[in-house]
């Protein structure tokens, strides 16, 4: 626990310094760029609640990642499961009309269906026909881009609208807001409870890591390998679906064309990172959405555009995990040494 | 009849740079790399190679610097995944994004835009006409006129095909990813033939990358290679590597492309435009159900 959590903040000061050194090298000015990165995500309680809730969405698909490659199925669909998700939410929202007891948790559900929906599809490609899902998942990815964008421009268009999106939900659907406090928080960590939950304390969660760890080894214990994966890819399909509907209920209200994009690929990214651990998929799903957040402050302070942001999480990824990889074989040969010198005396 | 020499040529515009990427992809495959960074290397190419092509007013150098571009990705590669032993998945997945975030950055810092840089000042790669064949009425206006990395990627398949099973290099190629011990006991480095691998990938990315931004069109826009990264994958997968295989499986895609282009009169664009990725999920179904019955006859 306590090597990891110093090879994570290792690796993200060293990008941060190769972020910084590109910078400089540019004519830009790192520290007071990093300030009012810092600033405008965590300065005040408006920009840390604002950086809570971008944070839902990435750390949801996060998990959805985390849980996919701890268990074995590569699931890359979250960008597809988060549209569809977000795009049944948005047509429960249309059509139903209830009080916003009842409403909130029908289109949580709904969002929640959509994503399992598509990632059982990829699920059921793979135990009938043998498809990898790794490259299922992936096409599905531009199918449910390519489908939501004509659901959004055809059918739900809105008639007001000048580029392709849908009329704003029943206002029964929107989650509450407190000042700048937004409650798809509180969903989020309800989710993120129940995910804890189980895969550590329950049968299925522990079968499915053994699962991930050994798939002959959990063959021949008796684990039902089909079944424990399909119910994976249902589950993180869900989640996937619910960081999608929670976007649509928290934020715009309405489905936008390009909704998904900027959380397309950082659950993986954040999966990745965490070494698909649950905890630390919360604490670097914070870290992200804190380098988004405060992204736009560090274009409006100094200039430095946005997009650099990008490049920085990349670097990030890959920093960390070679570190970790690298921290290991290091660690294994200064053992390897001592042992040799223990014998040699 | 204009309508199928119409579909013919589409189906080759838009299986080259899918060609292209995979035979660089089939390299790696040989070598036992998984390597998924080819939708990145294609992206970084197709930036350089506007970049070269508009700021030196000529598309040589639009197709060296696409080749440099998608080098410096590949070089990043080989320095997580063959040096530092980095997770070739989570490697190729961070490139990817690496290559999605820089050129989005650099689009905005060099050329100051967002979205999309066209203009006049880029230099697209020329279409070359045969001579002699281009006189032959259909023949000729299938295989003449087509631009030039389509007769490149041609020559690749053939190259490939060489290089892969009748050369010396071909042989440690495949040593290395068939059983790597074998190979470092043998006295061959086999981390050395994973590099050369990486960096003939990395050649063939910028090409393909060219095509897109110089060829197919002429401008570049973010995430411009939309996944074709993922097919040419998919392509050497479906064929286990075999170049005149990716040859064949590209014009397929190639054909699905201009067959959704076709469909566009009849249906909205989005839905033509799923027809590639609905078409790999079919290879990819047709090849599963070919290797269950393999397993059980």
């Amino acid at each position: 626990m306590k090597t990891k959590f110093i090879n994570g903040v290792l690796g993200i000061v060293i990008a941060l310094m190769l972020g910084a050194i590109v910078m400089w090298i540019q004519g830009y000015a790192p520290f007071e760029t990093y300030t009012a990165l810092f600033n405008y995500s965590l300065g005040s309680f408006y920009s840390f609640t604002t950086m809570l809730r971008n944070s839902v969405p990435l750390i949801l698909t996060g998990l959805s990642a985390s849980v996919a490659f701890a268990s074995g199925p590569v699931n890359l669909g979250q960008p597809g499961q988060f549209l569809m998700g977000a795009l049944l939410a948005t047509i429960g929202g249309l059509y139903l009309d209830l009080p916003p007891i009842l409403m909130i948790p029908i289109l949580i559900l709904l969002a929640m269906l959509g994503g399992a929906l598509w990632s059982g599809l990829a699920g059921l490609m793979r135990l009938w026909f043998k498809m990898d899902e790794f490259i299922t998942t992936l096409m599905l990815n531009m199918i449910a881009d390519f489908f939501t964008y004509w659901a959004i421009s055809y059918p739900l268009f809105d008639k007001e609208a000048y580029s392709p999106m849908t009329p704003a939900i029943n206002p029964n659907g929107w989650l509450p807001e407190f000042g700048n406090f937004n409650t798809n928080i509180i969903v989020m960590i309800l989710a993120f409870i129940a995910v804890w939950f189980i895969s550590k304390k329950t049968v299925a969660g522990y079968e499915w890591r053994i699962a991930g760890q050994n798939s002959l080894f959990a063959r021949l214990g008796g684990c039902e390998i089909d079944k424990n994966y399909l119910k994976v890819m249902l589950l993180t399909g869900a989640l996937a679906g619910l960081a999608g509907g929670l976007v649509v209920m928290a934020g715009p209200h309405r489905f936008l064309k390009g909704l998904g994009a900027n959380y397309a690929w950082d659950g993986v990214m954040i999966a990745m990172v965490a070494n698909n651990g649950i905890l630390a998929t919360l604490l670097y799903g914070l870290f992200f959405s804190i380098l988004q957040t405060g992204a736009l402050g560090m274009e409006l302070i100094t200039d430095v555009p946005r997009e650099f942001i990008m490049v920085i999480q990349a670097v990030i990824v890959l920093v960390v995990v070679a570190g970790r990889g690298y921290f290991n074989i290091l660690m294994d040969k200064i053992a390897v040494r001592r042992k040799a010198k223990e014998g040699l005396e | 009849m204009n309508v199928i020499i119409g579909l013919i040529n589409g189906m080759i515009t838009g299986a080259t740079p899918i060609l292209l990427a995979a035979l660089g992809g089939t390299m790696t495959y040989y070598a036992g790399i998984f390597n998924i960074a080819m939708e990145g290397m294609m992206l970084g190419g197709a930036f350089f190679a506007v970049l070269g092509s508009y700021y030196f007013e000529s598309w040589v150098v639009g197709i060296l610097f696409a080749i440099l571009g998608s080098l410096l990705m590949a070089l990043i590669f080989i320095l997580f995944s063959v040096k530092l032993k980095t997770d070739e998945f989570v490697t190729g997945v961070a490139l990817n994004l690496f290559a999605l975030g820089a050129t989005t950055y650099m689009l905005r810092q060099i050329f100051g835009v967002k979205g999309a840089f066209a203009s006049p000042g880029i230099v697209p790669i020329p279409d070359i006409d045969i001579p002699l064949l281009e006189d032959i009425p259909v023949l000729g206006q299938i295989l003449s006129g087509h631009n030039l990395l389509v007769y490149v990627g041609l020559i690749a398949t053939i190259l490939c095909h060489y290089l892969i099973y009748k050369t010396r290099f071909g042989l440690r190629l495949r040593a290395a990813g068939y059983n790597t011990n074998c190979l470092d006991t043998s006295g061959v480095r086999s981390d050395r033939i994973r590099t050369i691998s990486v960096i003939l990938c990395g050649i063939f990315c910028g090409l393909a990358g060219s095509f897109l931004s110089l060829g197919y069109v002429t401008l570049f826009s973010e995430n411009m290679s939309a996944g074709k990264g993922w097919i040419s994958l998919a392509a050497i997968i479906l064929v286990n590597g075999n170049p005149w295989g990716i040859a064949l499986i590209s014009l397929i895609f190639g054909f699905s492309d201009g067959l959704g282009l076709l469909l566009q009169q009849y249906l909205p664009s989005q839905f033509t435009s799923m027809v590639p990725y609905i078409a790999t999920l079919i290879a990819l179904y047709v090849y599963s159900s070919r290797k269950k019955k393999e397993k059980f006859s």
